[in-house]
């Protein structure tokens, strides 16, 4: 806690608001989230409201709540005082009551956030209830019409509900985070007593770092690509010494922990995490093992980028983000030797560089501990970006044997269909503007929230591209948002994702804004190219399309000839 | 072993451990506020491994008060 008065906000760029709505004393919490912030780079700003007065927060539209205007806001509630006096005599109620008294405790809940949505556009991330160990009906607990457990569960299943059809609203599970450090550490009488404390003053930052699940892909802060050693790390021994036979890879108890720890990989890639190899070894003996070893889970198809060489392993973790196209602040790196991480962190300390211990059994936990790979949704891109990666592996193959560039993109058959933004795609399109950084115009980051009232907007344009070619579907990979006047039109936002740069179809969608434009009688588009450390590859891009640039502004008249690309096939729906 | 009291005490309060003797209190130290004094619960405990009970914990004036506590508690 003293740390947090330590911190010079001042050196962040981004910038989040956070507000914690609690009915019970969470003081700490605040201090913690705001330590493991900075700690990301994020400068952390929070209103956090008087004890147990959430209620007046949410439901009074001039609430300090609301005059603060929070990205995030987390609503902690305890069980006690929420079912009140009932909390202790749930069970001498008849059936009829428990009923009605539940239905009643749901439209509280449904209320706030319905409050909360009227006022504000942001998240709401709302805790679940513990479900105490102990229950008044003792054994006969599950014999009950409605036992005291069951009560508590058709809350939190009701709150789960509510979730669902609020897409502003995430459940934080609260209960599960009760029974992974258990109730008995969790819960203290005394400090109950002594001050309505009902997370044990020691747990408050293992609580801070579970609600940071929800704070780092707000911020842009979640990692996109795991980097893996392969020696000791997806499987036990030295290749190059041991031997294909005598490495540690299934059977043997620390065997089985590499392979544990290999599915738990294969699922984070099945959800769209991006693994890629940097190991000091000899080539061939190592894909031997990857290709062939019998008890191999991850296989050659699951790396987008594989690094194998003697090579200093900075080098080689600079060229698998360089060829897989992320930046190094997306990237986690595991190795077991000590000397490897220094070198990384040393050299680019925004990698989150995990140093393996010597016990295999703890990789899997370590690994799941990780709250880094979190998203707000998950889009059916992101299930599949782990065949595009390896389709992309194919194309790059297919343009080492052309020279030319024009033959090579004419190669690829390219097809953009051009999407007006609809209620499916908004999620695919609010998830673009969060997490494009190099070519994109203006990096606005866009919540689904935005991007829904913006194609309400009958005066703003909000589309998407989709585009494939012969090697398969990239899916939803650029967006554009269109501020519409009468005389000029002035580009919001313009993003390509870093998958399908270079392949013209900026030029394809830009030129179709520009028909649209020149349709509607507009005379000029307006641009702005906003600079960022990371957009430098949308730098020339106005200019070398034609537009000029007045003061800050880039202008395209439409009187001049709006020039189609001639390689590629667009569609629009 | 019970002098690191004063260590512990300077620590939560964030205040040099100097400034800290038998006589320091709510009174005397800003900082030294409801919630703190239970983080400082907490550090003791988790220091010494022992509990207080809440009888003990509400007694406290001083630092005094503190260490006479502990030395019921068989630090010494």
């Amino acid at each position: 806690m003293t740390e947090a008065k330590k911190i010079d906000d001042l050196k962040f760029d981004k910038k989040l608001k956070v507000a914690i709505l609690s009915s019970f004393t969470l003081n700490g919490l605040d201090e913690s989230l705001h330590v493991k912030c900075s700690k990301l780079g994020i400068k952390y700003h929070s209103h956090v409201s008087g004890y147990d007065q959430y209620n007046q927060e949410l439901l009074n539209s001039k609430s300090d709540l609301y005059e603060f205007s929070p990205d995030i806001t987390f609503l902690i509630l305890d069980i006690r005082k929420f079912f009140g006096e009932y909390f202790f005599k749930l069970h001498t109620i008849s059936d009829s009551e428990k009923e009605s008294f539940l239905k009643e405790k749901v439209d509280v809940i449904e209320n706030l956030i319905i409050n909360f949505e009227r006022n504000l556009n942001s998240k709401l991330v709302i805790t679940n209830f513990n479900i105490p160990y102990y229950s008044p009906n003792g054994i006969i607990e599950t014999k009950m019409e409605l036992g005291f457990h069951e009560i508590i569960e058709k809350m939190n299943r009701a709150i789960i509900k509510i979730s669902k059809t609020h897409s502003s609203v995430y459940v934080y599970d609260f209960n599960l985070f009760v029974s992974k450090y258990g109730e008995k550490n969790i819960f203290d009488y005394r400090q109950f007593h002594m001050g309505d404390i009902q997370i044990a003053l020691n747990f408050i930052p293992y609580f801070a770092n579970d609600l940071m699940s929800f704070i780092k892909p707000i911020s842009g802060k979640n990692k996109k690509c795991i980097v893996l050693d392969l020696d000791n790390t997806l499987w036990g021994g030295i290749v190059g010494e041991e031997g294909f036979d005598g490495i540690e890879l299934g059977h043997t108890p620390n065997g089985k922990a590499f392979v544990e720890f290999q599915k738990e990989l294969l699922s984070l890639w099945n959800q769209g995490i991006i693994l890629a190899i940097n190991s000091k070894n000899n080539f061939d003996d190592a894909m031997k093992v990857i290709e062939e070893h019998p008890d191999m889970i991850l296989r050659k198809k699951h790396f987008a980028n594989i690094q194998i060489n003697w090579n200093d392993k900075a080098e080689n973790l600079k060229k698998i983000a360089e060829e897989i196209n992320i930046g190094l602040d997306s990237i986690v790196f595991f190795d077991d030797d000590k000397v490897n991480c220094e070198r990384i962190k040393f050299e680019f300390s925004e990698v989150l560089t995990i140093e393996l211990t010597d016990e295999p059994s703890e990789f899997a936990s370590i690994l799941k501990d990780l709250n880094d790979f979190n998203v707000l949704q998950r889009t059916n891109e992101d299930r599949k970006r782990g065949e595009m990666y390896s389709e992309q592996r194919e194309r790059k193959k297919f343009e080492k044997t052309i020279s030319n560039l024009d033959d090579f993109l004419k190669g690829l058959e390219i097809n953009v269909k051009i999407k007006k933004s609809s209620n499916f795609l908004i999620p695919r399109i609010s998830q673009l503007t969060m997490k494009t950084n190099q070519f994109n115009l203006t990096t606005k980051r866009y919540q689904e929230e935005d991007i829904e009232n913006m194609t309400n907007n009958p005066s703003i344009s909000v589309g998407c591209a989709e585009v494939s070619d012969k090697f398969g579907n990239n899916g939803i990979t650029g967006v554009y948002i269109v501020k519409k006047d009468e005389k000029f039109w002035m580009i919001d936002t313009f993003l390509l994702s870093c998958r399908i740069m270079g392949r013209g179809v900026e030029n394809a969608i830009l030129s179709q804004i520009l028909l649209d434009a020149k349709k509607n009688n507009v005379e000029e588009i307006r641009a702005e190219f906003i600079p960022t450390q990371k957009n430098k590859p949308a730098e020339n891009f106005l200019s070398e399309f034609g537009f000029e640039k007045q003061n800050n502004i880039w202008i395209y008249k439409l009187n001049n000839e709006i020039k189609l690309p001639k390689h590629l096939k667009v569609e629009i729906e | 072993m019970i002098d690191d009291v004063y260590q512990i005490v300077a620590k939560v309060f964030a205040i040099p451990e100097s400034e800290v003797n038998d006589q320091s209190s709510p009174e005397n130290i800003e900082s030294w506020d409801s919630f703190n004094g239970l983080v400082l619960v907490d550090e003791l405990e988790n220091h010494f491994k022992i509990k207080f009970t809440i009888s003990e914990i509400t007694d406290v004036k001083n630092v005094a008060d503190i260490k006479r506590h502990l030395k019921n508690h068989d630090v010494s």
